[in-house]
This record gives structure tokens, C-alpha cells and sequence, in this order.
């Protein structure tokens, strides 16, 4: 009854993903099912290799499906080119990996900068700064991603992935790297930050306690969600 | 509305800021990586724009001192007679006129018992030369003072060759013809002289004073008559003078046709060195294109984070092609910079051998042409890989195996490239400023590129075939150098293209030397004897019969003139065969015979009757009349000092002109010709080279007139001005392999991860270093291997190509030095690689692996 008042955001129908390489194909995602509603939050658990970051990425609109239907508020995103899945991704979707994926040329403040120059929106180094920080780092925003922890990294990673007020944010794996005490603090901050931000929420992880703090959870195994 | 415009102008403006920033942030991290693109760049466009602006330079220098070089405005010149007396006048009255006589003599210097006689070019002047310039001598002392006439004794100066040669020394005094001459100076620089090499002999410059006393002109000597005239006019035209010496034997020289040779010269050499620059520039987009392959590689992460934050395809192409432009401006100006600077490091070097008081300047010409065919060649070569950022995917990011076939372009791309190849054929086509030149040089390129291309394709096809024993090191070997992404077929093909270049070079420079030294052993006589008169030609052969034998000499009777009309068509309207211009353009020398020449092979017709006495026939060498379309029956009109009179062809022969004797285009039937003033020709074939010298020094004594030629001087002359050529060219054929070079130490930047990667592999499974190193230098072995077969077989055919139909000589294969050349590239591919490479192997394996999975 509490779900049917949410909006949706995303609905996944029936969907498949193959991956081929020179050797073989590989069928990842074997008819998936899921719909995820507007400023709630949802973990993704499973072994390894049940193809959970498939999963989320798909999402993300940076894995092609091969079978099956993406609407995201609605609308197909599924049969959307390259250029349109860039648009939707700038708009719409924050991403935290696991290794950080920082640019190294770059400044703290210019990584989270980044989503906006790309998109071509008016650059807001204040907010910027603001987000950077309530993540901690309000003092090594001209460092470069050499010079900081890899827990420093993170946070610098989720900042840029907050910075155009992504309806979606996923996080895969974003403690992976990290010590425990740097693991508690980062999921602090990406939980605290979901609710203020007002995003919904989609992690990837093998952390039960992590999941546990989430709406809702999606066990996969071997490419169903069970 | 036009708000609207300026709104949108806006946002243009700004996401082309953020474009730019973009690039440079990605750039500022990584610019070292660039290194081998800038150095590659950097070569191509300095050569093209060096030479380009020494060769501008040159011309406006030339074409801006034209005047001072042809000595006044007009130069009017006649062989064996002076000028009519009317036209002298004429000229004297009509403006300023220096009077000068040329002519090659012999000159004798005797110091301590020791003969020493050198073929000189004399230049008799009168007391107005020079009219325009100045003359510059050691000891600074004026003209009219240093050649003054003082007990007797004529003042005169000389080259500083002809000081060397003869070892004499200003203070001396020496004997020419009958009087006696002093040398008061040595000559710095003649205004009116372009080339001190182009010429035989040294010079001695003389009065005319002195020439008339000496007595070594008479009648018949091969003397040129030369009056440099400013017209006090200044409106005078040309057409007015040719009207002046119609039927005469007197040609005109201006301003314009005076240096038409020398632009043609520069810009023949300056094309053929832009050539050889472009080349390098291609040899470099090799480079450039395996520096952003490799540059590109390291970036796929970054690539993958810009397109996961929701960049474009078309946005990553523009951040990382705004790079390659910044880098191409780094690279460029620099270039361009050093390039332009040239002509003023080299300016007191041209000053003194080439053109008096050179003032270089920059022109935009060479700045401009360079900075085009850089940025062409630099885009052509960059932009398949930039391309390839389309293909790059972000979920590469967690899956690094995703996709590799990276070899599809978009339409778009592949229009671009087309575009790209036209713009650069547009610009060869600048350069030449010849359709025909360039469209060789296309079909050239492109034909040894796929020659080049398809070769490498073929052996590392067979060596993809080959299996050796599984576990050996040459199997090792193998399957490195054909695993996908390996870079040998870059390293054997930027390679190949600069050693075919030497081998072709090396083979073409031995195949003429052995040519010209087969020559002078064989067949070519020792000595050319001229100028002998009627009356001394019975001494000279008595001279040689009392001291060899009369064998020896062969001599010939000859006269001077010019074809006036070939089948009732003036020759000015004639057109006729390129190659054989020559024949109607100045003087030529005619003999007359009513017997066969010995050794004569006749193509058509047949000779004359030894009594023969009817109108004038003339046999003709056979090459020629086909070039100027003439047989047997047809008539030309000769002008013989000053007499004109025509000849029917009555026979054609081959001229054989490789056996370097005396060979006459024409050879009249005997009539009365032998009246008309006339020489000797002869030369000395013998191995005894003391009775010759005897001979010479005989001759000398007794005939001042008489000059002589040294056949093996001459060659070794050509010879040393040919190698002079082959050192420059090979010099920039080196600059090639240097590009070679520049592209190895690239593909080894680029690979140096993949190699730490697997030395720690290799550790880590018990490879001692020892056996690591030598598997190394068998993979780069193998490569240096391939280079040389390639280069080999492209090298020995081109050059066979060029020999049998250019230069039409025979093949001439020195095995030692193209073997020695063909193994210099294994032998640097080995040492700069292992030089590289060196340093990996004593890094500790575990770290390797470390740093490779973080």
C-alpha cells in the first residue's frame, strides 16, 4: 500500500544481458525484473560473478541489454543511441565505483566539477566546495588524486557523483577498497547525503550489514534475482 | 532574433571554453608523454620550412641582385669575332659599356725547376669593368692600381685555386703567351661571377692590354667577346636591341633570362630536399600516430570516466583532437622558429661561396607551406586513433576485455581522412607546382607505400604460419612479435622506409662512380687537346709520333655556329624535344669530313663520296634527329661566323658519348668549309703517362695557344660535385632513419608496461634475466631482420628502375656495402631497444605485479 503512493523511477521488464568475447558468450542477466521507486533505496547482494554490477550499470544505461525493456519515470530508455544515453547519464544518474575512478590530472575540485563542464551547465565551484566539504574535504580540494587515502578518494568520488543532483545514485561496491573505520564513514556519508539530496539509492555489495540499511534488497544468483 | 544569435553564440563560446579546459587538464598531467609526437613533429616541419626558406631566401637575393650579377642591364656576347663596329658604337654612345674578352688558356708557373701548368679561365677587362658591384681582392688595393702595366710587367689576379694549383703567390712573375704578368692579388669575390665551381678552370683576370700582348688570341681561337650595357635610356626595350644585332652572331642576356637558370637550380634542389623533408614527415606520422595509439591506451580509463559521466562520443573526440592541435603548436613553432633562423646561420656562409653581402630575411611562404603539410600530415596520422575514442566503451571500467576490435570508422571519419589525403596532395602540388611532378610523387608514395604495407604483411603472415619447438626461445620470440597489439610491423615498416631510401641512394651512388671509373680506365682519353691552329696541327702530330706514336692522337678539324632554321621554320618557333634543346640554344661545333670517322656507326643513309663536291651534306647523330624530327633529305640552316649557308642530311650515326671522345652532333661534307677560319681538336689516348706529360709540356713550349683538358681532372671534378650531392642527400636520408629511430623509442615508451609486465611474469616462473635478454634480442633481431629484407628488395628494385630508365646506366651492386647497410638497422634496433630495456630487468617481479593489478 506505502509502495503504490511512490513514484517509479526505474522499471526493468525481462531483461537479458550477453556479453561475447573472442571465446564464448557469456548470458549475464537471464530475464531480470525489478522496479525501484523515487528517493528510496535498494542494494544489489549476490556472489560474485552473479552479475550484480551488470545489474546496476545497466541501469546506469552503460551496459546494452539484449533482451528486454528499460523505462526510466516512464519513458524507454532501452532504445536510446550512445549520444542519448550520455544526455540521460548527465541528467539523471550518479555513479561511485568500487576503485574510485578519479582523474588523475585533476583536482579534487575539478573532478567534482567535471559532471557539470560536460554537460555544459553553468559551472557552481561553490557548490562544489560546499560538496566537498560535507564530504570531509574542505581543506584538500587542489589536491590531486595521487595525494589523497584511497577513503579521501572515495569521497571525492561521491561528490562528483552529487554535484548535478542525480535522481539515481549507484554505488557499486564503494567500500571495497577501503579499511572498516573507512567503510562505516563513506556509507555514513553516501546514506546521509542520499536523504538530503533526495535521490534514490542503488549499491552494489556483499556487506549484509550494508544492505540491511537499505528499503529494499535484491539478492542475485547467477543471473535471477531470487 | 538576434538575441536569439547572441544567446547562442554564447553557450558556443562557452562550451568551447570548457572544451579547452578540458584538454588542457588532461593534457597538463601528460604532456611528457608527448615527447616522441613533439620531437617527430618538430623534424618534418623544420626541414620543409628550412629549406624552404634558404631556397627563398637564395631566389630573392638573385632576382634582387640579378643586375649586379649580370654586370650591368644587358649582357651582349659573341664567340670568335669582335662586335661590328656599328654595333660597338652604337652601344658606346648609347650608354655605359665595359668591354670584356673571355677565353681559356694555359698558364705555366716554373718554380725551382718544377713545371706546373694549369687550364685557367682568362678575363680580360678594360678600365670600366666592373659597372655595377665591386671587385674584392687580397691585398685591398684598387683595380686600376694592382693591373697597372710597371716595367713591362702586367698586373694581374687570380683565383685562389689557381694559387694553390700552381703554387704561386701575389709578389710572382710568370710568362702568358709573350709577355710577362705579375700577380698583384687574389680575388676575393667577382661581382659578375655567380658560381666560383660551375666553371673549368681558375680565373686570371687580366687588362686587355695584357691580353693583346701576350698574343695567344688569333684567328679561329674559341674567344668570347662579351659588352656588359646600362642604357642611358632606361626605357630601352629588348626588342630594340634584338633588332640592333639581327644577323649577327652577338646574343643578348637580360636582367630576367640571366637567372632563370639559377631559380630553376633552386628550386629543382629545394623541391627535391622538400621531398626528402615530407618523406620524414610521413616516417614521423608513423611516430605520431603509435605516440597517440600509445597515449591513448593509457587514457581509456579516463575516457571511459568522461563517457560515464555522460560526455558524447563527439566530446571525447574533440577533448583529445584539441590536444593533438596544442601539441602541434608546441611542436611547430619551435620548428618554424629554427627553421626561419637558417638562412641567417648559413648567411656567412652563403656570402662568401654564393652571393656577395647576403641579406637573409623571413618569408611567410615556407612558414605557411610547413606549418600546412605538419598539420595535415600530423591530423592524417592522428586522427584514426583519436577516432577510436568512439569505440571505447565506459562499462571498460569495470571490464577492461570488453571490446578490442577497434577498426571501424564512422563515415564521417573516413571523409575526413579522404579530405585530409586530398588537401595533402593539393599541397605537394604547390610545392612542385607541376601536375605531372606531383602525380609521380603521389603514384610514388603511394606505390611504395603499398609495396612497403603489403611486404610486412606477407612476413609476419609466414611468420604466423611458422611453428618452432614449443618452449624454445625463438618460439618465445615468435609469438611476441605476432600477438594482437604487438607494435613490430610499426618498428619494420617506419624503418624500412628510411633504409630502402639509403640502399636505393647507396646503389644509384655506386652503380655512377663505378660508371665514370670504368670510363676513365677503358675507354676515355687522357687529354683534350684545343685551339690548335691549321698551321700547328702538323707539329702536334709530329710531336707525338717522335715521342709515342701518331696513333695516339686523334684529331679533328672544327669551326663554331648556330642552326638558324631546321626545314625553312626558324628555330625560336620550332618546338621540339625537350631533350634535345640544346642542340639549337647556343653555339655548337661542326667538323667536316669527306671519309668516314673511324669507329663510325651509321643508323641510316650512307657517306659521301671521297671526292664528293656538290652542295653541302651533313650526317647527324641519330638521337638528335629523331628529338628534333629530322631524316634524311631535310635541310638546315647554319650561320658560320657570320655567313649563313644550308646543309642537306645525307646520313645519321650513333654517338656513343659515354666513350668521352671527340663526338660531333654535325659533320659537314668537306666542300670549301676548310678555308673559313677554323681549329684543331684533338685528343691524347695512351698509358704511358710520362711519354703524355712529355708530349703536353712540348706542346706547351711551343704553342702558347694551345690548352689542354684533363679527362680524369674533369670526371674527378663531376665526381667530387656528385658526391658532394650524394653526401647532402644521404645526410637527409639519415634524418630519416632518425624519424625510424624516434618511432622505435616511442612503440618502446609505449610498450616498456606490457614488457615490465611480463619480465615479472617470466621471474616469477624461473627465467633467469640472462635468458630474458636474450629472448629480447632475438624478437628485435627478428625485426631488424625483417627491415633489411624489405628495404632490401624495395631498395635494389627502385634503384634498378631509376638506373635503367632515368639515369640510363647499368646496374652496379657493391654486395660489402649494401650487406654492411642492411645490418646498421638490425644493429641499431638492437641497441636502442636493449639500451631501453635495460633497466626492467632488475626491478623486483612482485612490485610489478603489484603496481600492475593496483
Amino acid at each position: 500500500m506505502k509502495n503504490k503512493i511512490k513514484e517509479k523511477l526505474i522499471e526493468l521488464k525481462n531483461i537479458h544481458v550477453n556479453i561475447k568475447n573472442n571465446i564464448e558468450n557469456i548470458h549475464i542477466l537471464k530475464g531480470i525484473n525489478l522496479t525501484i521507486y523515487k528517493n528510496t533505496s535498494i542494494s544489489i547482494t549476490g556472489e560474485s560473478g552473479a552479475g550484480k554490477s551488470t545489474l546496476a550499470m545497466t541501469i546506469a544505461g552503460l551496459e546494452l541489454i539484449s533482451k528486454g525493456k528499460i523505462f526510466f519515470k516512464n519513458k524507454p530508455i532501452h532504445n536510446l543511441n550512445e549520444n542519448a544515453l550520455a544526455i540521460y547519464r548527465s541528467k539523471y544518474i550518479g555513479i561511485v565505483f568500487q576503485s574510485f575512478n578519479l582523474l588523475d590530472s585533476m583536482t579534487a575540485l575539478e573532478n567534482v566539477n567535471l559532471p557539470m563542464e560536460i554537460s555544459g551547465s553553468k559551472i557552481d565551484s561553490k557548490r562544489s566546495f560546499d560538496l566537498l566539504k560535507s564530504v570531509g574535504l574542505g581543506n584538500r580540494t587542489t589536491h590531486y588524486p595521487h595525494q589523497l587515502s584511497g577513503g579521501e578518494q572515495q569521497r571525492v568520488a561521491i561528490a562528483r557523483a552529487l554535484i548535478a543532483s542525480p535522481e539515481i545514485l549507484i554505488a557499486d561496491e564503494p567500500t571495497g577498497n577501503l579499511d572498516k573505520r573507512n567503510s562505516e564513514e563513506i556509507m555514513n556519508l553516501i546514506f546521509k547525503l542520499q536523504q538530503e539530496n533526495g535521490s534514490s539509492l542503488i549499491i552494489v555489495t556483499h556487506d549484509q550489514s550494508i544492505a540491511s540499511r537499505c528499503n529494499q534488497n535484491v539478492f542475485l544468483d547467477n543471473g535471477f534475482i531470487i | 532574433m538576434n538575441n536569439k544569435l547572441l544567446e547562442n553564440l554564447k553557450i558556443n563560446l562557452y562550451q568551447l571554453l570548457i572544451l579547452f579546459k578540458l584538454s588542457y587538464r588532461e593534457l597538463r598531467g601528460s604532456i611528457k608523454e608527448f615527447k616522441i609526437i613533439i620531437i617527430s613533429i618538430f623534424l618534418g616541419v623544420f626541414i620543409i620550412c628550412a629549406v624552404g626558406s634558404v631556397s627563398e631566401n637564395l631566389k630573392y637575393e638573385i632576382n634582387n641582385k640579378s643586375n649586379i650579377l649580370l654586370g650591368g642591364d644587358f649582357e651582349l656576347s659573341a664567340t670568335y669575332q669582335p662586335f661590328p663596329v656599328q654595333i660597338k658604337n652604337w652601344l658606346d654612345n648609347n650608354g655605359k659599356t665595359t668591354h670584356i674578352i673571355e677565353l681559356r688558356t694555359m698558364l705555366l708557373s716554373k718554380i725551382l725547376n718544377e713545371q706546373k701548368q694549369r687550364l685557367v679561365e682568362l678575363k680580360a677587362v678594360d678600365n670600366y669593368w666592373p659597372l655595377i658591384g665591386s671587385l674584392s681582392v687580397i691585398p685591398k688595393i684598387p683595380i686600376n692600381k694592382s693591373m697597372k702595366k710597371i716595367d713591362n710587367i702586367h698586373g694581374v689576379l687570380i683565383d685562389e685555386s689557381l694559387k694553390m694549383q700552381l703554387k704561386i703567390n701575389v709578389g710572382d712573375i710568370l710568362n702568358l703567351g709573350q709577355t710577362k704578368i705579375q700577380i698583384r692579388g687574389i680575388i676575393i669575390k667577382e661581382p659578375d661571377r655567380l658560381f666560383s665551381f660551375a666553371t673549368f678552370g681558375s680565373r686570371l683576370l687580366v687588362t686587355k692590354e695584357a691580353l693583346k700582348d701576350s698574343k695567344i688570341v688569333v684567328p679561329g681561337s674559341l674567344v668570347k667577346y662579351k659588352v656588359k650595357f646600362i642604357p642611358t635610356n632606361k626605357n630601352l626595350k629588348l626588342t630594340f636591341l634584338k633588332n640592333l644585332i639581327q644577323d649577327t652572331n652577338i646574343s643578348i642576356k637580360t636582367i630576367k633570362n640571366s637567372t632563370n637558370n639559377f631559380n630553376k637550380f633552386i628550386e629543382k634542389t629545394s623541391l627535391f630536399i622538400s621531398f626528402v623533408g615530407l618523406i620524414s614527415l610521413l616516417i614521423s606520422g608513423v611516430g605520431i600516430s603509435n605516440g597517440v595509439n600509445g597515449y591513448l591506451i593509457k587514457k581509456i580509463k579516463n575516457i571511459a570516466i568522461f563517457k560515464t559521466l555522460g560526455a558524447k562520443s563527439s566530446t571525447i573526440f574533440q577533448i583529445y583532437f584539441l590536444q593533438i592541435i596544442f601539441v602541434f603548436i608546441i611542436s611547430s613553432i619551435p620548428a618554424v622558429l629554427l627553421g626561419i633562423t637558417i638562412p641567417f646561420l648559413l648567411s656567412s656562409l652563403i656570402s662568401q661561396n654564393l652571393i656577395t653581402s647576403f641579406q637573409p630575411a623571413v618569408f611567410i611562404n615556407p612558414i605557411i607551406m610547413s606549418l600546412l603539410f605538419g598539420m595535415i600530415v600530423c591530423l592524417l596520422f592522428t586522427i584514426i586513433p583519436i577516432s577510436r575514442t568512439y569505440q571505447i566503451k565506459p562499462i571498460q571500467l569495470i571490464r577492461m576485455s570488453s571490446h578490442h576490435s577497434l577498426n571501424n570508422f564512422s563515415k564521417k571519419i573516413k571523409v575526413l581522412i579522404l579530405v585530409l589525403i586530398l588537401s595533402l596532395c593539393l599541397l605537394v602540388l604547390k610545392l612542385t607546382g607541376d601536375l605531372k611532378i606531383s602525380f609521380y610523387i603521389f603514384l610514388v608514395i603511394s606505390f611504395s607505400f603499398i609495396i612497403l604495407i603489403s611486404s610486412t604483411n606477407l612476413l609476419f603472415i609466414l611468420l604466423k604460419k611458422i611453428n618452432f619447438k614449443v618452449g624454445s626461445i625463438i618460439e618465445l620470440s615468435r609469438k611476441s612479435l605476432i600477438r594482437p597489439g604487438s607494435f613490430s610491423k610499426s618498428i619494420v615498416m617506419s624503418f624500412s622506409i628510411g633504409l630502402s631510401l639509403l640502399i636505393t641512394l647507396n646503389i644509384i651512388e655506386e652503380s655512377l662512380n663505378y660508371k665514370i671509373t670504368n670510363t676513365i680506365n677503358q675507354q676515355a682519353p687522357n687529354y683534350f687537346l684545343i685551339d690548335i691552329q691549321p698551321n700547328q696541327i702538323d707539329k702536334v702530330k709530329k710531336i707525338t709520333s717522335d715521342i709515342i706514336d701518331l696513333k695516339s692522337l686523334n684529331s679533328q678539324p672544327m669551326l663554331r655556329g648556330r642552326i638558324i632554321e631546321i626545314k625553312g621554320i626558324k628555330v625560336d618557333k620550332l618546338i621540339v624535344n625537350k631533350e634535345v634543346q640544346w642542340v639549337l640554344k647556343s653555339d655548337r661545333a661542326f667538323s667536316w669530313s669527306n671519309q668516314i670517322p673511324p669507329n663510325v656507326n651509321l643508323i641510316s643513309g650512307k657517306w659521301w663520296p671521297q671526292d664528293y663536291d656538290g652542295p653541302i651534306l651533313i650526317s647527324i647523330g641519330d638521337k638528335i634527329a629523331n628529338g628534333l624530327n629530322l631524316k634524311i633529305g631535310d635541310v638546315i640552316k647554319f650561320n658560320v661566323l657570320g655567313k649563313n649557308f644550308e646543309a642537306k642530311i645525307f646520313n645519321t650515326r650513333e654517338i656513343l658519348w659515354q666513350n668521352m671522345g671527340i663526338n660531333f652532333v654535325f659533320i659537314l661534307s668537306k666542300n670549301n668549309i676548310e678555308r673559313a677560319p677554323h681549329t684543331w681538336i684533338a685528343t691524347l689516348t695512351n698509358k704511358n703517362k710520362k711519354g703524355i706529360n712529355t708530349i703536353l709540356e712540348k706542346i706547351v713550349e711551343n704553342f702558347a695557344n694551345i690548352s689542354y683538358i684533363s679527362v680524369n681532372e674533369s670526371f674527378q671534378a663531376i665526381k667530387s660535385l656528385l658526391n658532394l650531392l650524394i653526401v647532402i642527400i644521404n645526410s637527409i636520408a639519415f634524418l630519416t632513419l632518425f624519424s625510424g629511430i624516434i618511432v622505435l623509442l616511442g612503440i618502446l615508451n609505449v610498450s616498456k608496461k606490457d614488457k615490465l609486465f611480463e619480465v615479472a611474469i617470466f621471474k616469477i616462473l624461473g627465467a633467469s634475466p640472462k635468458k630474458i635478454i636474450f629472448l629480447w634480442l632475438q624478437e628485435y633481431f627478428i625485426i631488424g631482420i625483417m627491415t633489411s629484407l624489405i628495404s632490401f628488395v624495395i631498395g635494389t628494385s627502385v634503384s634498378y628502375l631509376l638506373l635503367k630508365y632515368v639515369f640510363q646506366i647499368e646496374f652496379y651492386f657493391n654486395f660489402l656495402t649494401i650487406s654492411l647497410l642492411s645490418l646498421f638497422v638490425p644493429a641499431i634496433i638492437i641497441i636502442i631497444s636493449f639500451l631501453k630495456m635495460f633497466t626492467i630487468m632488475y626491478l623486483k617481479p612482485l612490485k610489478i605485479i603489484r603496481i600492475n593489478n593496483h
